[in-house]
Protein backbone atom coordinates (compact mmCIF):
# COMPACT_ATOMS: atom_id res chain seq x y z
CA UNK A 1 0.00 0.00 0.00
CA UNK A 2 1.23 3.69 -0.60
CA UNK A 3 -0.29 7.22 0.77
CA UNK A 4 -0.52 9.96 -1.41
CA UNK A 5 2.69 11.63 0.26
CA UNK A 6 5.04 9.29 -0.66
CA UNK A 7 3.34 8.06 -3.86
CA UNK A 8 7.16 8.73 -5.71
CA UNK A 9 9.09 7.15 -3.16
CA UNK A 10 7.61 3.92 -3.81
CA UNK A 11 8.94 4.11 -7.51
CA UNK A 12 12.29 4.82 -6.84
CA UNK A 13 12.93 1.06 -7.62
CA UNK A 14 10.55 0.95 -10.27
CA UNK A 15 11.45 -2.19 -12.43
CA UNK A 16 10.79 -0.52 -16.11
CA UNK A 17 10.66 2.92 -16.99
CA UNK A 18 9.24 4.51 -20.15
CA UNK A 19 10.09 7.98 -20.29
CA UNK A 20 8.58 10.80 -21.85
CA UNK A 21 9.95 10.38 -25.50
CA UNK A 22 8.84 6.70 -26.19
CA UNK A 23 5.94 5.08 -27.65
CA UNK A 24 5.36 1.19 -26.17
CA UNK A 25 2.89 -0.74 -28.68
CA UNK A 26 1.07 -4.19 -27.73
CA UNK A 27 0.88 -5.93 -24.13
CA UNK A 28 3.19 -4.62 -21.56
CA UNK A 29 3.82 -7.08 -18.84
CA UNK A 30 5.80 -7.14 -15.67
CA UNK A 31 5.65 -8.11 -12.37
CA UNK A 32 7.93 -5.14 -10.71
CA UNK A 33 6.65 -1.37 -10.42
CA UNK A 34 6.49 0.92 -13.72
CA UNK A 35 6.54 4.24 -14.13
CA UNK A 36 5.14 5.12 -17.62
CA UNK A 37 5.84 8.73 -18.66
CA UNK A 38 5.41 8.39 -22.57
CA UNK A 39 2.90 6.94 -24.79
CA UNK A 40 1.45 3.04 -24.82
CA UNK A 41 -1.53 1.26 -26.90
CA UNK A 42 -2.22 -1.78 -26.20
CA UNK A 43 -2.76 -3.37 -22.91
CA UNK A 44 -0.52 -2.80 -19.18
CA UNK A 45 -0.40 -5.71 -16.56
CA UNK A 46 1.61 -6.02 -13.24
CA UNK A 47 1.69 -7.59 -10.04
CA UNK A 48 3.43 -4.61 -8.40
CA UNK A 49 2.01 -0.75 -9.01
CA UNK A 50 1.76 1.61 -11.96
CA UNK A 51 2.92 5.25 -12.11
CA UNK A 52 1.21 7.30 -14.64
CA UNK A 53 2.98 10.67 -15.06
CA UNK A 54 0.79 13.73 -16.05
CA UNK A 55 2.67 14.32 -20.03
CA UNK A 56 1.63 10.61 -20.84
CA UNK A 57 -1.17 9.13 -22.88
CA UNK A 58 -2.57 5.41 -22.67
CA UNK A 59 -4.69 3.97 -25.00
CA UNK A 60 -4.75 0.30 -22.96
CA UNK A 61 -6.87 -1.25 -19.96
CA UNK A 62 -4.31 -1.12 -17.05
CA UNK A 63 -4.68 -4.14 -14.53
CA UNK A 64 -2.08 -3.73 -11.36
CA UNK A 65 -2.08 -4.01 -7.53
CA UNK A 66 -1.87 -0.26 -7.02
CA UNK A 67 -1.32 2.73 -9.37
CA UNK A 68 -1.38 6.60 -9.27
CA UNK A 69 -3.15 8.44 -12.54
CA UNK A 70 -2.14 11.86 -13.36
CA UNK A 71 -1.62 11.66 -17.20
CA UNK A 72 -4.48 10.59 -19.93
CA UNK A 73 -5.90 7.18 -19.87
CA UNK A 74 -8.48 5.55 -23.17
CA UNK A 75 -9.13 2.25 -21.49
CA UNK A 76 -10.33 0.48 -18.35
CA UNK A 77 -8.56 0.75 -15.15
CA UNK A 78 -8.37 -2.66 -12.28
CA UNK A 79 -6.36 -2.51 -9.30
CA UNK A 80 -6.70 -4.47 -6.21
CA UNK A 81 -5.31 -2.08 -3.98
CA UNK A 82 -5.10 1.75 -3.93
CA UNK A 83 -5.54 3.56 -7.04
CA UNK A 84 -4.76 7.53 -6.77
CA UNK A 85 -5.88 9.83 -9.22
CA UNK A 86 -4.39 12.89 -9.24
CA UNK A 87 -5.28 16.85 -10.14
CA UNK A 88 -4.22 16.48 -13.92
CA UNK A 89 -5.33 12.99 -14.75
CA UNK A 90 -8.51 12.50 -17.63
CA UNK A 91 -9.87 8.76 -17.73
CA UNK A 92 -11.55 7.95 -20.44
CA UNK A 93 -13.24 4.35 -19.24
CA UNK A 94 -14.48 2.22 -16.24
CA UNK A 95 -12.53 1.98 -13.21
CA UNK A 96 -12.45 -0.98 -10.82
CA UNK A 97 -10.49 -0.32 -7.53
CA UNK A 98 -10.16 -1.50 -3.64
CA UNK A 99 -9.79 2.14 -2.40
CA UNK A 100 -9.47 5.32 -4.03
CA UNK A 101 -8.47 9.28 -3.37
CA UNK A 102 -9.80 11.40 -6.63
CA UNK A 103 -7.95 15.08 -6.61
CA UNK A 104 -9.47 18.32 -7.38
CA UNK A 105 -9.31 18.88 -11.29
CA UNK A 106 -9.23 14.99 -12.34
CA UNK A 107 -11.41 13.90 -14.95
CA UNK A 108 -13.14 10.32 -15.17
CA UNK A 109 -15.80 9.75 -17.70
CA UNK A 110 -16.52 6.37 -16.84
CA UNK A 111 -17.83 4.39 -13.98
CA UNK A 112 -16.33 3.78 -10.63
CA UNK A 113 -16.51 0.22 -9.34
CA UNK A 114 -15.27 -0.22 -5.76
CA UNK A 115 -14.29 -3.87 -5.83
CA UNK A 116 -15.68 -6.04 -3.11
CA UNK A 117 -14.09 -7.58 -0.26
CA UNK A 118 -15.39 -10.85 -1.61
CA UNK A 119 -14.12 -10.01 -5.04
CA UNK A 120 -10.90 -9.23 -3.18
CA UNK A 121 -10.69 -12.57 -1.71
CA UNK A 122 -11.70 -14.25 -4.16
CA UNK A 123 -8.53 -12.40 -6.31
CA UNK A 124 -6.40 -13.59 -3.71
CA UNK A 125 -7.33 -17.17 -3.47
CA UNK A 126 -6.66 -17.48 -7.44
CA UNK A 127 -3.33 -15.32 -7.14
CA UNK A 128 -2.03 -17.86 -4.40
CA UNK A 129 -3.41 -21.18 -6.81
CA UNK A 130 -1.61 -19.69 -9.60
CA UNK A 131 1.71 -18.77 -7.66
CA UNK A 132 1.78 -22.51 -5.87
CA UNK A 133 0.99 -24.33 -9.31
CA UNK A 134 4.22 -22.19 -10.98
CA UNK A 135 6.19 -23.64 -7.90
CA UNK B 1 49.42 -23.08 -19.45
CA UNK B 2 48.89 -19.50 -19.93
CA UNK B 3 48.79 -18.06 -23.28
CA UNK B 4 49.01 -14.68 -24.04
CA UNK B 5 47.76 -13.21 -27.15
CA UNK B 6 49.14 -9.82 -27.75
CA UNK B 7 47.05 -7.68 -30.48
CA UNK B 8 48.65 -6.21 -33.02
CA UNK B 9 48.55 -2.48 -32.31
CA UNK B 10 51.02 -3.60 -29.43
CA UNK B 11 53.67 -3.49 -32.22
CA UNK B 12 54.22 -0.03 -32.52
CA UNK B 13 57.31 1.04 -30.73
CA UNK B 14 55.31 3.43 -27.82
CA UNK B 15 53.69 0.06 -26.31
CA UNK B 16 57.63 -1.37 -25.89
CA UNK B 17 58.23 0.27 -22.37
CA UNK B 18 54.93 -1.08 -21.13
CA UNK B 19 55.08 -4.26 -22.73
CA UNK B 20 58.85 -4.59 -20.97
CA UNK B 21 57.18 -4.40 -17.80
CA UNK B 22 54.34 -6.36 -18.20
CA UNK B 23 56.68 -9.50 -19.20
CA UNK B 24 58.95 -8.92 -16.63
CA UNK B 25 56.00 -8.96 -14.09
CA UNK B 26 54.78 -11.93 -15.25
CA UNK B 27 58.16 -13.78 -14.98
CA UNK B 28 58.43 -12.55 -11.66
CA UNK B 29 55.04 -14.00 -10.37
CA UNK B 30 55.86 -17.15 -12.21
CA UNK B 31 52.73 -16.83 -14.65
CA UNK B 32 55.15 -16.53 -17.79
CA UNK B 33 53.72 -18.51 -20.98
CA UNK B 34 53.28 -18.91 -24.52
CA UNK B 35 53.07 -15.44 -26.41
CA UNK B 36 50.66 -15.16 -29.64
CA UNK B 37 51.09 -12.47 -31.55
CA UNK B 38 48.08 -11.57 -33.74
CA UNK B 39 49.92 -9.33 -36.12
CA UNK B 40 50.40 -12.01 -39.70
CA UNK B 41 47.99 -14.21 -38.22
CA UNK B 42 45.04 -14.33 -40.83
CA UNK B 43 42.67 -16.74 -39.03
CA UNK B 44 43.00 -15.36 -35.64
CA UNK B 45 39.74 -17.78 -34.36
CA UNK B 46 42.02 -21.01 -35.64
CA UNK B 47 45.04 -20.17 -33.71
CA UNK B 48 43.34 -19.38 -30.67
CA UNK B 49 40.98 -22.44 -30.84
CA UNK B 50 44.77 -24.65 -31.34
CA UNK B 51 46.11 -23.42 -28.15
CA UNK B 52 42.87 -24.14 -26.38
CA UNK B 53 43.18 -27.65 -27.82
CA UNK B 54 46.86 -28.35 -27.03
CA UNK B 55 45.89 -27.94 -23.51
CA UNK B 56 45.94 -23.67 -22.75
CA UNK B 57 43.72 -23.64 -19.43
CA UNK B 58 44.04 -19.49 -19.83
CA UNK B 59 43.77 -16.74 -22.61
CA UNK B 60 45.33 -13.81 -21.78
CA UNK B 61 44.02 -10.93 -24.03
CA UNK B 62 46.52 -8.26 -24.13
CA UNK B 63 45.25 -5.30 -25.67
CA UNK B 64 41.90 -3.52 -25.98
CA UNK B 65 38.19 -4.27 -26.27
CA UNK B 66 38.70 -5.60 -29.34
CA UNK B 67 40.97 -8.21 -28.43
CA UNK B 68 38.58 -9.63 -25.49
CA UNK B 69 36.15 -9.84 -28.60
CA UNK B 70 38.61 -11.36 -30.93
CA UNK B 71 39.09 -13.77 -28.31
CA UNK B 72 35.85 -14.56 -27.44
CA UNK B 73 34.49 -15.21 -30.65
CA UNK B 74 37.23 -18.39 -30.70
CA UNK B 75 36.38 -19.41 -26.88
CA UNK B 76 32.81 -19.25 -27.76
CA UNK B 77 32.35 -21.07 -31.04
CA UNK B 78 28.57 -22.56 -30.98
CA UNK B 79 30.10 -25.18 -33.48
CA UNK B 80 33.10 -26.41 -31.23
CA UNK B 81 32.20 -24.85 -27.82
CA UNK B 82 32.68 -28.09 -25.93
CA UNK B 83 34.00 -28.73 -21.82
CA UNK B 84 37.36 -27.96 -22.77
CA UNK B 85 36.11 -24.72 -24.59
CA UNK B 86 34.24 -24.09 -20.91
CA UNK B 87 36.70 -24.56 -18.63
CA UNK B 88 39.11 -22.21 -20.51
CA UNK B 89 39.45 -18.84 -18.56
CA UNK B 90 39.72 -15.38 -20.10
CA UNK B 91 42.09 -13.03 -18.55
CA UNK B 92 42.79 -9.55 -19.65
CA UNK B 93 45.60 -6.97 -19.94
CA UNK B 94 44.40 -3.81 -20.88
CA UNK B 95 46.73 -1.74 -22.41
CA UNK B 96 45.67 1.34 -24.58
CA UNK B 97 42.52 3.08 -25.38
CA UNK B 98 39.36 1.35 -25.11
CA UNK B 99 39.64 -0.92 -22.27
CA UNK B 100 36.41 -0.51 -20.60
CA UNK B 101 36.11 -4.41 -20.49
CA UNK B 102 38.95 -4.63 -18.35
CA UNK B 103 37.46 -1.90 -16.49
CA UNK B 104 33.90 -3.47 -15.73
CA UNK B 105 36.00 -6.22 -14.26
CA UNK B 106 38.24 -4.00 -12.08
CA UNK B 107 41.24 -4.46 -14.01
CA UNK B 108 42.26 -1.01 -14.30
CA UNK B 109 46.15 -1.12 -15.41
CA UNK B 110 48.59 -3.56 -16.95
CA UNK B 111 50.21 -3.63 -13.31
CA UNK B 112 47.40 -4.51 -11.56
CA UNK B 113 46.04 -6.98 -14.34
CA UNK B 114 49.55 -9.30 -13.37
CA UNK B 115 48.50 -9.20 -9.77
CA UNK B 116 45.09 -10.14 -10.99
CA UNK B 117 46.02 -12.93 -13.16
CA UNK B 118 48.09 -14.68 -9.97
CA UNK B 119 44.54 -13.97 -7.84
CA UNK B 120 42.73 -16.09 -10.03
CA UNK B 121 39.36 -14.55 -9.15
CA UNK B 122 37.03 -15.89 -11.51
CA UNK B 123 33.38 -15.20 -12.25
CA UNK B 124 30.63 -16.82 -15.23
CA UNK B 125 29.65 -14.09 -16.83
CA UNK B 126 26.90 -13.75 -19.16
CA UNK B 127 27.48 -12.96 -22.83
CA UNK B 128 25.46 -10.96 -25.49
CA UNK B 129 24.87 -12.48 -28.57
CA UNK B 130 23.79 -9.48 -31.36
CA UNK B 131 23.11 -11.83 -34.39
CA UNK B 132 26.44 -13.78 -34.80
CA UNK B 133 28.38 -11.62 -32.47
CA UNK B 134 29.25 -11.53 -28.84
CA UNK B 135 29.59 -9.05 -26.37
CA UNK B 136 30.39 -8.75 -23.07
CA UNK B 137 29.94 -4.79 -22.49
CA UNK B 138 26.95 -3.21 -24.90
CA UNK B 139 25.47 -2.72 -27.74
CA UNK B 140 24.36 0.43 -29.14
CA UNK B 141 22.31 2.76 -31.17
CA UNK B 142 21.34 6.13 -32.27
CA UNK B 143 17.20 5.97 -30.65
CA UNK B 144 15.47 7.98 -33.38
CA UNK B 145 14.34 5.45 -36.12
CA UNK B 146 14.72 2.24 -34.40
CA UNK B 147 12.39 0.05 -33.29
CA UNK B 148 12.75 -2.31 -30.41
CA UNK B 149 10.67 -5.94 -30.31
CA UNK B 150 10.44 -7.35 -26.93
CA UNK B 151 8.02 -10.24 -26.44
CA UNK B 152 4.16 -9.05 -27.18
CA UNK B 153 5.11 -5.05 -27.61
CA UNK B 154 7.26 -2.76 -29.52
CA UNK B 155 9.31 0.35 -28.09
CA UNK B 156 10.15 3.64 -30.30
CA UNK B 157 11.78 6.23 -29.45
CA UNK B 158 10.34 10.22 -31.07
CA UNK B 159 13.41 11.51 -30.28
CA UNK B 160 17.40 11.83 -30.59
CA UNK B 161 19.48 9.87 -28.44
CA UNK B 162 21.45 6.43 -27.36
CA UNK B 163 19.78 3.48 -27.08
CA UNK B 164 21.97 0.66 -24.92
CA UNK B 165 21.93 -3.08 -24.87
CA UNK B 166 23.27 -3.70 -21.83
CA UNK B 167 24.81 -7.18 -20.62
CA UNK B 168 28.04 -5.36 -18.52
CA UNK B 169 27.60 -2.01 -16.67
CA UNK B 170 30.60 -0.20 -18.76
CA UNK B 171 29.68 3.33 -17.46
CA UNK B 172 29.48 3.41 -13.66
CA UNK B 173 27.62 6.27 -13.67
CA UNK B 174 24.60 4.95 -15.33
CA UNK B 175 22.50 4.51 -12.00
CA UNK B 176 21.18 1.48 -12.91
CA UNK B 177 21.31 -2.21 -11.50
CA UNK B 178 22.84 -4.23 -14.26
CA UNK B 179 23.92 -7.77 -12.98
CA UNK B 180 26.09 -10.25 -15.68
CA UNK B 181 24.78 -13.09 -13.76
CA UNK B 182 20.90 -12.38 -14.23
CA UNK B 183 20.55 -14.17 -17.82
CA UNK B 184 19.03 -10.35 -18.33
CA UNK B 185 19.67 -7.68 -20.41
CA UNK B 186 19.55 -3.98 -19.49
CA UNK B 187 17.67 -1.70 -22.30
CA UNK B 188 18.69 1.93 -21.31
CA UNK B 189 17.25 4.76 -23.74
CA UNK B 190 18.65 8.25 -23.05
CA UNK B 191 17.07 11.31 -25.63
CA UNK B 192 17.69 14.73 -25.68
CA UNK B 193 14.95 15.68 -24.20
CA UNK B 194 16.70 14.52 -21.52
CA UNK B 195 14.51 11.31 -20.39
CA UNK B 196 15.17 8.20 -19.47
CA UNK B 197 14.06 4.80 -20.02
CA UNK B 198 14.60 1.23 -18.44
CA UNK B 199 13.52 -1.98 -19.32
CA UNK B 200 14.88 -6.05 -18.95
CA UNK B 201 14.32 -8.53 -21.45
CA UNK B 202 15.63 -12.10 -22.05
CA UNK B 203 15.96 -10.87 -25.95
CA UNK B 204 14.73 -8.52 -28.61
CA UNK B 205 14.72 -7.66 -31.92
CA UNK B 206 16.48 -4.15 -32.95
CA UNK B 207 15.93 -2.48 -36.19
CA UNK B 208 16.16 1.19 -37.90
CA UNK B 209 16.42 1.34 -41.62
CA UNK B 210 19.67 4.10 -41.03
CA UNK B 211 21.31 3.42 -38.65
CA UNK B 212 24.07 0.17 -37.68
CA UNK B 213 24.25 -1.61 -34.42
CA UNK B 214 27.71 -0.58 -32.57
CA UNK B 215 28.79 -3.97 -30.36
CA UNK B 216 31.25 -3.29 -27.69
CA UNK B 217 32.06 0.14 -29.48
CA UNK B 218 33.69 -1.49 -31.76
CA UNK B 219 31.91 -3.45 -34.40
CA UNK B 220 29.45 -1.88 -36.58
CA UNK B 221 25.86 -4.61 -37.20
CA UNK B 222 23.50 -4.07 -40.03
CA UNK B 223 19.89 -4.02 -38.54
CA UNK B 224 17.38 -5.88 -38.07
CA UNK B 225 19.41 -8.21 -35.76
CA UNK B 226 18.18 -10.71 -32.81
CA UNK B 227 19.80 -10.01 -29.66
CA UNK B 228 19.99 -12.46 -27.12
CA UNK B 229 21.65 -13.34 -23.99
CA UNK B 230 24.02 -16.40 -23.15
CA UNK B 231 23.81 -17.15 -19.40
CA UNK B 232 26.93 -17.56 -17.67
CA UNK B 233 28.55 -18.93 -20.55
CA UNK B 234 32.40 -17.45 -19.82
CA UNK B 235 35.06 -17.53 -17.23
CA UNK B 236 36.70 -14.85 -16.66
CA UNK B 237 39.20 -14.11 -14.14
CA UNK B 238 38.16 -10.33 -12.07
CA UNK B 239 39.63 -7.84 -9.94
CA UNK B 240 38.46 -7.19 -6.87
CA UNK B 241 36.77 -3.75 -7.77
CA UNK B 242 34.38 -5.15 -10.52
CA UNK B 243 31.44 -3.17 -11.38
CA UNK B 244 29.05 -5.81 -10.42
CA UNK B 245 28.12 -8.29 -7.36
Amino acid sequence: MFSKDNKLERFKDAETIIGASIKVKGNFQGQGNIIIEGALEGSLKTASDVFIGNQSKIVANIESKGAVINGEVRGNIKTKGYLIIGGTAQIFGDIQYGEISVDKGASINGQLIMLSEEHKRNEKVKEDTESSSEK
Amino acid sequence: MHVYVYDDYLNKNKFNRIINRVEIRLTDLGLNGKILRLAGIKNIKAAIQNEIRLGAKTIVAVGNNQTVNKIIGAIIDDNIYGDFQKKTLLGIIPIGEDNSIAASFGINNPEDACNILLARRVEKIDLGLAGNHYFLNEASIQSLGTTLEIGGYSVEATARGEIKIINLLKDKNENIKSNPHDGLLDILIRTRKKDRTYLSAKSLKISNQHEKLIVDGVMEINTPVEIGILKDHVNIIVGKERRFE
